[in-house]
């Protein structure tokens, strides 16, 4: 995963909602989909898209949008 | 008809015998969305027949020859009445009892185990015969969503058995997800970490009863099998399975086995797939499982459960509630009653008593926090029908000061696929709410708290009467 394609929630004060949840985008469909934080520490995972079933890794990703 | 000694409890003898709350249209239906969609068309409108799809149409566009029977368990009062239960109101304390006194399995021969009828081996062991469904809008493909998976722990040879989703990726592979937290997992990584593949076997479509005694939630290593026979009365039906012999066991009167391996640390993506809590879980790196072996009855049914409808809340709802009676009576002998509603998903309990003792209730509702699952526990007196939750908020709006009554505690264990989560964090916060009435302070007082309105007995009878017979159906509801 290169850093360039990862954008991070920014965190806020302990009673502000931020979300708990990473998106990723397929490269072949754009179509986004969610990740759990596991996966995206499995580089040699590859991630499915589930609108087009292209697997690819995750510096194949366009964007990543990254929740913690 | 309940379980009793000389019954040979399956799926088609429990549809048969309840053949008056089956639904089984005649048209063929897709196994892609659209039995879900059935299902939740159901639940919208309040009707939860058990629903049996002879025609399912695969993605393929081919009929399945395997019926699909979905909504099995959708309505607390068959599910009662499946294991022997008159009201649903009462099954937390008869299902604490009876699984509580397990009863060992029975072993057959291959012979007379009926799922063993047909044995696919080799090429012939083909997933995609199985009319799996995809089930929810960002699930990747067909899931087997009742497959129930059994394994071993590798240090005692006990088995342990859980409802772990799999999604079909070709005729003999699928990926597994058995939650971190799960003892299923406990084993697979035993076995992972000796270098060695994982032996599951997955078995599909029981009567309810073994469905029921099967989800019982015991310590690590304990027996489901025997578990199962405490609730249902008798020894279950076992017999050894093809590819590991006596090592697992699966149900004789099951009606469908997939047995194989999960692949030592080989992982796939899986998901995201509409989970329990009403979202969609997400993506997660999960074991590959190479099947070895298919058997099946001749005329197999395959059962789904709906993922986050009623007919999957239920069975395990009904569950938790026996677990969670256990667990608080041992510190609060006023409990009575607990009820976790499918509305909280798996995330609410109520708890119901009568005159508790000083501190009894706080006791009560730290205990029951305890319990990994829950987020939120309610306690209430026994004037209030904790099924009716118009009577729950009843008991909240006027019966608790929130400063006084209720307590958070933070960093407990819990399901991290709840969406309110803090990202990141591995613990939860959760709630207890005391929604009970002082006791009386002296013997033969009334209660210091004002009566509750009501009208007489004879007064509502005669309401009654006068409606009786009326045409309601242009009347509002809301």
């Amino acid at each position: 995963m290169t850093k360039s394609n990862i954008q991070s929630i920014p965190v806020g004060a302990p009673w502000e909602k931020t979300g708990n949840t990473s998106w990723t985008q397929c490269p072949k469909c754009n179509g986004w989909f969610h990740v759990g934080p596991e996966i995206l520490k499995r580089p040699e995972v590859k991630l499915h898209c589930p609108h087009c079933s292209t697997d690819f890794a995750q510096d194949e990703a366009p964007r990543i949008i990254k929740a913690g | 008809m309940p379980p009793g000694e000389a019954d040979i409890l399956d799926l088609r003898s429990y549809l048969a015998a309840e053949k008056t709350s089956v639904f089984r249209p005649s048209q063929p239906v897709s196994t892609v969305h659209e039995i879900t969609a059935l299902q939740y068309t159901l639940e919208k409108q309040g009707r939860r027949p058990i629903v049996v799809i002879e025609k399912p149409v695969l993605a393929n566009g081919k009929t399945s020859e395997i019926a699909v029977v979905c909504n099995l368990t959708a309505s607390r009062a068959l599910v009662a009445k499946a294991l022997g239960i008159n009201d649903h109101r009462s099954a937390a304390p008869i299902y604490a009892k009876k699984t509580g006194n397990p009863i060992a399995p029975k072993v057959l021969s291959a012979k007379d185990a009926p799922v063993q009828e047909i044995v696919l081996e080799g090429d012939k062991a083909d997933l995609t015969l199985i009319p799996a469904l995809k089930q929810h809008s960002y699930d990747p493909g067909a899931y087997l969503t009742a497959a129930h998976a059994t394994t071993y722990d590798p240090d005692t040879g006990v088995d342990n058995t859980a409802i772990q989703r799999c999604w079909v990726k070709g005729k003999a592979r699928m990926s597994y997800y058995p939650y971190p937290a799960s003892h299923n997992n406990r084993n697979l990584r035993k076995f992972w970490a000796k270098g060695q593949d994982c032996p599951v076997v997955f078995w599909i479509g029981h009567h309810p009863a073994v469905l029921m005694g099967t989800q019982a939630k015991l310590g690590y290593p304990e027996s489901h099998w025997s578990a199962c026979g405490g609730l249902i009365g008798q020894p279950l039906r076992v017999v050894p399975s093809r590819t590991f012999g006596d090592k697992i066991m699966v149900p004789a009167d099951a009606e469908i086995v997939i047995e194989g391996y999960a692949l030592k640390d080989q992982l796939e993506a899986d998901g995201p797939f509409g989970e329990y809590t009403g979202y969609s879980g997400p993506q997660v790196a999960a074991p590959v499982f190479q099947v070895t072996c298919i058997t099946m009855r001749k005329n197999a049914l395959y059962h789904d459960y709906g993922s986050g409808l009623t007919d999957m809340l239920v069975p395990d709802n009904m569950a938790m509630e026996g677990k969670v009676y256990s667990l608080v009576k041992a510190v609060a002998p006023s409990l009575t009653n607990v009820h976790v509603p499918a509305q909280g998903r798996r995330f609410h309990a109520y708890m119901q008593f009568s005159k508790p003792g000083p501190g009894e209730v706080r006791d009560a509702l730290t205990a029951a926090l305890a319990y990994r699952r829950l987020k939120m526990v309610i306690a209430v007196d026994d004037d209030i029908d904790m099924f009716d939750d118009s009577e729950m908020m009843f008991a909240l709006a006027t019966r608790v000061q929130w400063s006084r009554d209720s307590f958070t505690i933070d960093g407990l264990s819990g399901s991290l696929l709840d969406p309110s989560t803090v990202a990141g964090a591995k613990t939860l916060s959760k709630i207890a709410i005391d929604a009970t009435f002082p006791l009386p302070p002296f013997p033969g007082a009334p209660s210091p708290v004002p009566p509750r309105s009501k009208v007489p007995e004879a007064a509502m009878t005669a309401a009654e009467r006068l409606l009786n017979g009326t045409d309601m159906s242009e009347w509002p509801t809301l």
